[in-house]
């Protein structure tokens, strides 16, 4: 599923925040987000941002293949270390990339007392 | 601590402080008295400076953006950031009162070097301590330091950054308690312990996602570091003043999605400034199931245990609980029977636990026992300001 926009949406609008991952194969999952956009509604899919997303599977093999020789040396560990560094900047990249993907939430939490932004706890 | 020196001739008490300067920027960050009196023969010179308060947070689950930190920083006030204007993948946080530093900056081989060496980042040979122990020792004592930046996405060390000292410096990372210096300079210590089930469950939702990751390859990169963590991260626990431990549940049998947890607050007996919190009775042994006649809670319930325990040879005193809340009452409920919370008010750990009930584990142990160490912390803190303020009031009568 390739990042699609409807009728309507002005082509080749593309938000900064938001980042186009290639065709997702089988098995992969990611958040679908309903970005608001000017004449119409862009679906674009929010996964690990590609570069690092193929630094993890790049680590992975090379992990893979370094362990094959000596399982028990230094080089093996450190290499799936790397493995577990770059899976959890790609978590934490997630993260962020949901945490960004509100235009509005970004607005609100640096002017929190607009009055778009006011709330009231009773 | 603050530091009073008394003087018998005139002396202006001179520290090479250059956070004085964000003093007159209008960061109240830093408070610094200077009291300079001379009546007669005697002059009597007190320098008070607020020593910050330094906490250490050993976890291994990355820097900075963990959910402990982010319970933490509320408890305090105010949202923790990323520093503004700086480099984006700076692992520091700050709020008005607190600073989290990532022990990460102070690795002295990146990436490549640890691969051509052979080490992980887990490995102290990866890391700079006595970079570390130099910093955190300015820091608190008032001096603003040039803190190295470790990036995670590019593995390499980039450009320092400015921390100005705060408050509050938290630090946190996979050693905070590993070297003696730095261990003596904590105020308090926490070590989060996340058992091998548990990291294993959290770590398959965390990259089952992951293109290219696979059940296996997610077992090999946790069985690969396991000899380096545990022989220098694990023993850090026996130094921490709080450890949290995290296991699965003994309510479901046979279960491993890790959804619901056993989790254990162990709280050393004889630290300074903090009372651990216990249910009912200090010093005895209970089991309790708040789920009854009064209370209904849906399955597999909760389970509540309090006692004391040896730890590593130290007296701890520990609260168990295991299950989940499902609802607002429940947390009320069992909130209202533990005591010793260091609370401001009535139902203080259930507001905070509902400010953030998005974030990971709020329905059940980690989230609870999470936001009850910031409450002490922030109860230690408290107490080391009065101490501060009484001792340079007293000084001050001299």
């Amino acid at each position: 599923m390739a990042a699609t926009s409807f009728p309507g949406a002005v082509k080749g609008l593309v938000s900064a925040k938001a980042r186009l991952s290639e065709p997702l194969r089988g098995g992969s999952r990611s958040l679908l987000v309903l970005y608001p956009r000017r004449g119409g509604m862009a679906l674009v899919a929010s996964a690990t941002p590609l570069e690092l997303s193929e630094k993890v599977a790049e680590s992975i093999k090379n992990a893979e293949e370094t362990c094959a020789g000596d399982a028990a040396s230094g080089e093996c560990a450190a290499a799936w270390d790397e493995v577990e560094e770059l899976s959890a900047a790609a978590s934490h990249a997630r993260d962020k990339l949901k945490a960004n993907s509100d235009p509005l939430d970004n607005y609100c939490n640096d002017n929190p007392e607009t009055d778009e932004c006011r709330t009231y706890d009773d | 601590m603050a530091s009073c020196t008394i003087h018998t001739a005139p002396y202006s008490c001179s520290i090479s402080r250059p956070a004085a300067k964000a003093f007159s920027l209008g960061f109240h960050q830093r408070h610094q008295q200077l009291i300079f009196f001379s009546s007669g023969r005697r002059s009597a010179v007190v320098c008070s400076a607020e020593k910050t308060v330094v906490i250490g947070l050993a976890a291994d689950s990355g820097c900075g953006k963990s959910t402990f930190m982010r319970r933490l920083t509320s408890v305090f006030g105010g949202a923790a950031e990323p520093p503004r204007g700086g480099n984006p993948d700076s692992n520091t946080l700050i709020s008005d009162t607190t600073t989290v530093i990532c022990l990460d900056d102070y690795h002295s081989l990146d990436r490549t070097g640890r691969k051509e060496k052979g080490v992980t980042a887990l490995d102290p040979r990866a890391n700079d301590f006595d970079l570390m122990y130099e910093q955190v020792k300015a820091i608190k004592d008032g001096v603003a330091v040039e803190k190295p930046i470790y990036n995670h996405v590019t593995g390499l060390l980039d450009p320092p950054e400015l921390i100005k000292p705060p408050k509050i410096l938290v630090i946190e990372g996979l050693h905070p308690m590993y070297d003696s210096r730095v261990r003596d300079l904590l105020d308090f210590s926490i070590y989060l312990d996340i058992s091998n089930e548990v990291k294993f469950a959290w770590k398959i939702q965390r990259d089952m996602a992951e293109r290219g990751h696979s059940l296996e390859s997610i077992k090999a990169s946790i069985e690969a570091r396991k000899p380096d963590f545990d022989a220098y991260i694990d023993p850090q626990k026996q130094y921490a003043d709080a450890v949290i431990e995290v296991l699965p549940t003994q309510l479901i049998p046979d279960d491993d999605e890790g959804k619901v947890l056993r989790v254990r607050l162990i709280m050393k007996e004889g630290v300074k400034r903090f009372a651990p919190i216990y249910l009912f009775d200090e010093g005895s042994t209970i089991s309790w199931i708040p789920c009854g006649r009064k209370l209904t809670c849906s399955y597999p319930g909760i389970k509540f245990f309090y006692g004391p325990e040896t730890y590593f040879s130290n007296e701890v005193s520990v609260v168990e609980m295991d299950g989940k809340f499902d609802r607002l009452d429940e947390l009320i409920y069992v909130e209202s029977h533990l005591s010793n919370l260091s609370t401001k008010f009535y139902g203080e750990v259930t507001q905070q636990m509902l400010k953030h009930s998005d974030f990971p584990g709020s329905n059940n142990g980690t989230g609870l026992f999470q936001t009850i160490v910031g409450l002490k912390i922030r109860d230690l803190y408290e107490q080391i300001v009065a101490e501060r303020a009484a001792a340079s009031a007293a000084a001050a009568k001299v």
